[in-house]
Formats: structure tokens, sequence, C-alpha cells
């Protein structure tokens, strides 16, 4: 995480995801799945040895390296992609919103207050063995205790997306998003980045590259691109008139 | 000379002078600012090359002076709602945290008889100019005690004038003592985690005997904290100077 500060001035926390040699392998056609067509894209590259026969075949169809994780998009008829193409961080353009889902850090099996956020009884005035117990677990007309109780158990290791993340820089030539705030997951995880579903993100995108940015065409951008607010440090320093 | 040789002696040339070339002594004092050196981590040392990247397009564009902890600073900043629009502070570094882009420095001073600190950031672009006023480096790397000391030691003229570079070596280092307020301080500063050697310590033998009970001497042997950073530092240094000079 980095700071980045705008031209006015203000500091804004940024996280930086690094594109690695992400691949599209298959295409799932709309009458095989529910309503839309689909899309599996494969991420950093890994050991086939840790994959069964059925994935390595799909790699093998799609002429790619074995890949680390597998993510499925929902894709619309016209944004489909041919299997093998690689995708970069130029996808995204700066001044787009994303949602970027990850596995978050696990803490093993916690107790009810660090997991649910109870407040626990008293440390002192008479409290028999009874500091971070969770009390009471349901009424007397209940008789049962209901499905879902909040209760310890194993806490993180599940996969949870912050939305609306601001993309604030991208860097070609190292395949680098830099997205505003923090991202679900641990430093170095994998991780899922998707265009916004949020409503008031929906018309933030103009002009992305559709379907996607490809590296052999004609467009040759710049190695770093930023959004307008962005302050660049080749200018000189902020005033204010 | 009166040799049984029969050939004549032979010709000594004299000793080759030797010549001491200033400039070349300039170079040989290195300072490398510590935001630069990465902490020991899992993360990826790309993330750290493009900061250092980043960092060093800053440093062309704005002059970030070489200052320790102890060095007396003015800062000017671009402040919206300051008299215009511009804001100067001089005081004497207290601490240098932070690395990479978010490194900081705090600077005290005592103003109108109240203690003022404030943290900047070297490389927020509100910055406008970092002169050094003073050069002198301390006994210790922070100075978080003056907060403690009489405020005598933490009052500075504001309108005070930028001295003069001696050489291109040796910052001086100030053995000052400082005499310190009577307790309760801020954090009990004679215990030695803090290892500070910059105060007077007027207290009883007994207090001073107690504190050492707080002594960890096994952590100076300690390898899982070892982090040699001698050849991390020269690489980076090689490669800020390279970048810095085109």
């Amino acid at each position: 995480m980095m700071p980045i500060w705008t031209k006015s001035g203000k500091k804004h926390a940024v996280t930086l995801l690094k594109v690695q040699d992400c691949h599209v392998l298959k295409y799932i056609s709309k009458e095989k799945n529910g309503k839309t067509a689909q899309l599996v894209v494969g991420g950093k590259n890994g050991s086939p040895f840790s994959k069964s026969k059925s994935e390595t075949e799909i790699f093998r169809e799609a002429g790619v390296p074995p890949k680390q994780k597998l993510s499925v998009f929902n894709v619309t008829d016209d944004a489909l992609i041919k299997p093998g193409t690689p995708l970069y961080a130029a996808h995204f353009r700066p001044g787009q919103f994303v949602d970027v889902t990850a596995k978050t850090i696990g803490k093993g099996f916690q107790g009810v207050m660090k997991r649910w956020g109870f407040k626990g009884q008293p440390a002192s005035h008479g409290q028999t063995k009874t500091h971070r117990r969770p009390g009471a677990i349901s009424t007397n007309k209940a008789a049962k205790v209901y499905r879902g109780k909040k209760m310890p158990g194993k806490m993180g290791n599940i996969y949870r997306t912050s939305f609306g993340l601001k993309v604030w820089r991208i860097n070609t030539k190292h395949d680098i998003i830099y997205v505003n705030g923090s991202v679900p997951g641990h430093t170095n995880c994998l991780v899922k980045v998707k265009d916004s579903k949020l409503p008031t993100c929906k018309d933030c995108n103009k002009n992305p590259p559709f379907p996607t940015f490809f590296a052999d065409g004609d467009e040759n951008l710049p190695e770093d691109l930023y959004d307008e607010e962005v302050f660049q440090f080749t200018d000189p320093s902020v005033t204010y008139t | 000379r009166n040799s049984s040789d029969e050939k004549p002696a032979k010709f000594q040339p004299p000793p080759k002078p030797v010549i001491i070339d200033k400039l070349k002594q300039i170079e040989e004092r290195r300072f490398l600012s510590p935001e630069f050196i990465p902490p020991r981590g899992r993360t990826d040392p790309l993330k750290f090359f493009i900061e250092r990247k980043d960092m060093i397009q800053r440093r062309k564009v704005f002059n970030i002076p070489e200052f320790y902890v102890g060095h007396i600073l003015a800062v000017t900043t671009a402040d919206l709602y300051a008299k215009d629009k511009v804001n100067r502070f001089v005081g004497i570094c207290i601490q240098r945290g932070g690395k990479g882009l978010g490194a900081t420095f705090v600077l005290r001073n005592v103003i109108e008889d109240q203690g003022v600190e404030i943290c900047y950031e070297l490389y927020n672009p509100r910055i406008q100019a970092i002169e050094v006023l003073k050069l002198e480096k301390r006994l210790d790397d922070q100075l978080l005690y003056l907060r403690d000391a009489l405020p005598e030691y933490s009052t500075f003229d504001v309108n005070m004038k930028a001295e003069t570079r001696l050489d291109h070596e040796e910052i001086p280092v100030n053995k000052l003592k400082v005499r310190m307020k009577p307790k309760p301080w801020s954090k009990r500063w004679e215990r030695p985690n803090y290892n500070i050697k910059g105060i007077k310590f007027e207290l009883p033998e007994k207090v001073m005997k107690e504190a050492q009970k707080w002594r960890k001497p096994w952590l100076e042997f300690d390898m899982l904290r070892e982090y040699d950073t001698s050849k991390i530092e020269e690489k980076i240094w090689k490669e800020v100077n390279e970048a810095l000079k085109k």
C-alpha cells in the first residue's frame, strides 16, 4: 500500500495489484450456462503437479502454462475473447471503478469477541471465570438455538469483496493497477478484479478498451497512465492561489 | 656510496608526490536517506522498486536535503487557510519515521510558551521548501524526551539564519546532556530499552539501579532480529545516485 496525492493536495491510500500472466482459458456458452456466457480466466503461473487431470486439460487446450488461480466472469455476447489471449493491466483505465474479491486473512479458531464483536463481560466486580464468553444464546420460549447463531469458530479465509474502488493509476510496463483503499487478503495473495456493479458507478467507464486491451494492437500506451486529479511527481510542488 | 661495486650507484629517482584529489574525497562520504531502505517483510521487491522510482522522480524536481535527527529545519508548505497561502515552520527534527513515499519527520519548537510538534511527510507535494538551518547530530536517534525536558532546550528562533555547510565531511555531534523537568515524564526515559544518552539524569542512584532491572542483555545476541542492510544500502545508493545524476 502506498500514499497517492491529488492535485489539490489531498492524500489517499492506494493498493498495488499486479496482473501476472493472465490468460483467457475457456469459453462457456450461454446455452450451457444459465443466463449469460462465461469466460474462465487463469491467474499466476504455477506448477502443473498441484492441479487435477481435468484442470490441466483446460490449460493444454488453451495452449497456456498451468495457472494457480481460475476465476469465472459473466460476459455479454459482444465481449467474447478467444481462449489463449493474454490479459494486461491496460484492460482497466484510470478513473474507472472496480470491485476486488479475495480470500481474507485466516485467523483460525476465534472466540466470539473477535469474530462477531461481542462485548463480553466486565473484568472485575465478581465475574467468575466469565470475561470473553457469549453469555445467553437463546430465549426460554424458543426452546432451541436458531440456525446461524453467532458462536466461536474458524474466522477468515473466506471470499470477500470490496466494492467501488477507484483506479488511480496504471503502469503498463510492469502491469500494475493502483486501486483506492484497502483490499481483502494478505500481501501477495491472488485477487479477482471486476468492473464495479454499483449503480453509482455505472457511467464512470468512458470508452474502456472493448473487449480487452490487445498488446499486439496499434495502440502505443505511455508507461504510466494517471487519472486527471492525480499529482504526478514530474510536476512542481502544489501551490494555492 | 663507497661501495666495493665497480658499477656506479644506480640512479634512485626521487619518490613520486602523492596527489590528494579533493573532488574525489568529497564523493567518499555516502548518505542514503533512511526511507529508501526497504523494511524486512514478505512484500515483493518490485513494489519497493516502483516506489523508489517515484521518490527519485520527486527528488529530481524538489531538493530534499540530507538531514538527521537533531538538525534544525525550516519547512514552507502550501496552506489553504494561511496568510499568503504559505506556512513556514522552524523546529528541531525529533524523529524520522516511515519507509518509502510515506516517510515522515517531526519538527518541534516552543512558540510563545507553547510546545508545538508538526509531523511533515517528505514526499508531500504541498511542501514548497526544506532548508537546513543548523547542522548537528545528537547522541540519540530520537529526541522524544525533549517533551519532558526544560523548554529552553526546544526553543529555537523562528527567524534564525541558515548556517553554511563547512565541508562535505563530518556532521558535528552535539554531546549536549539535557536537563529534565521533575518526574512524572511521558515515558520512563531512565530505562535501558530506550537507551538514551542525551539526558543528564539527576535522579537518585536507587532509581537508576532499579531501572536496570528491565535490562535485556540477550537482545544484542538475538539472531532473528538481525537485519544487515549494508549490501542492500550499497545497491540502492548506486541506483539512486545514477538516477539522480541523469
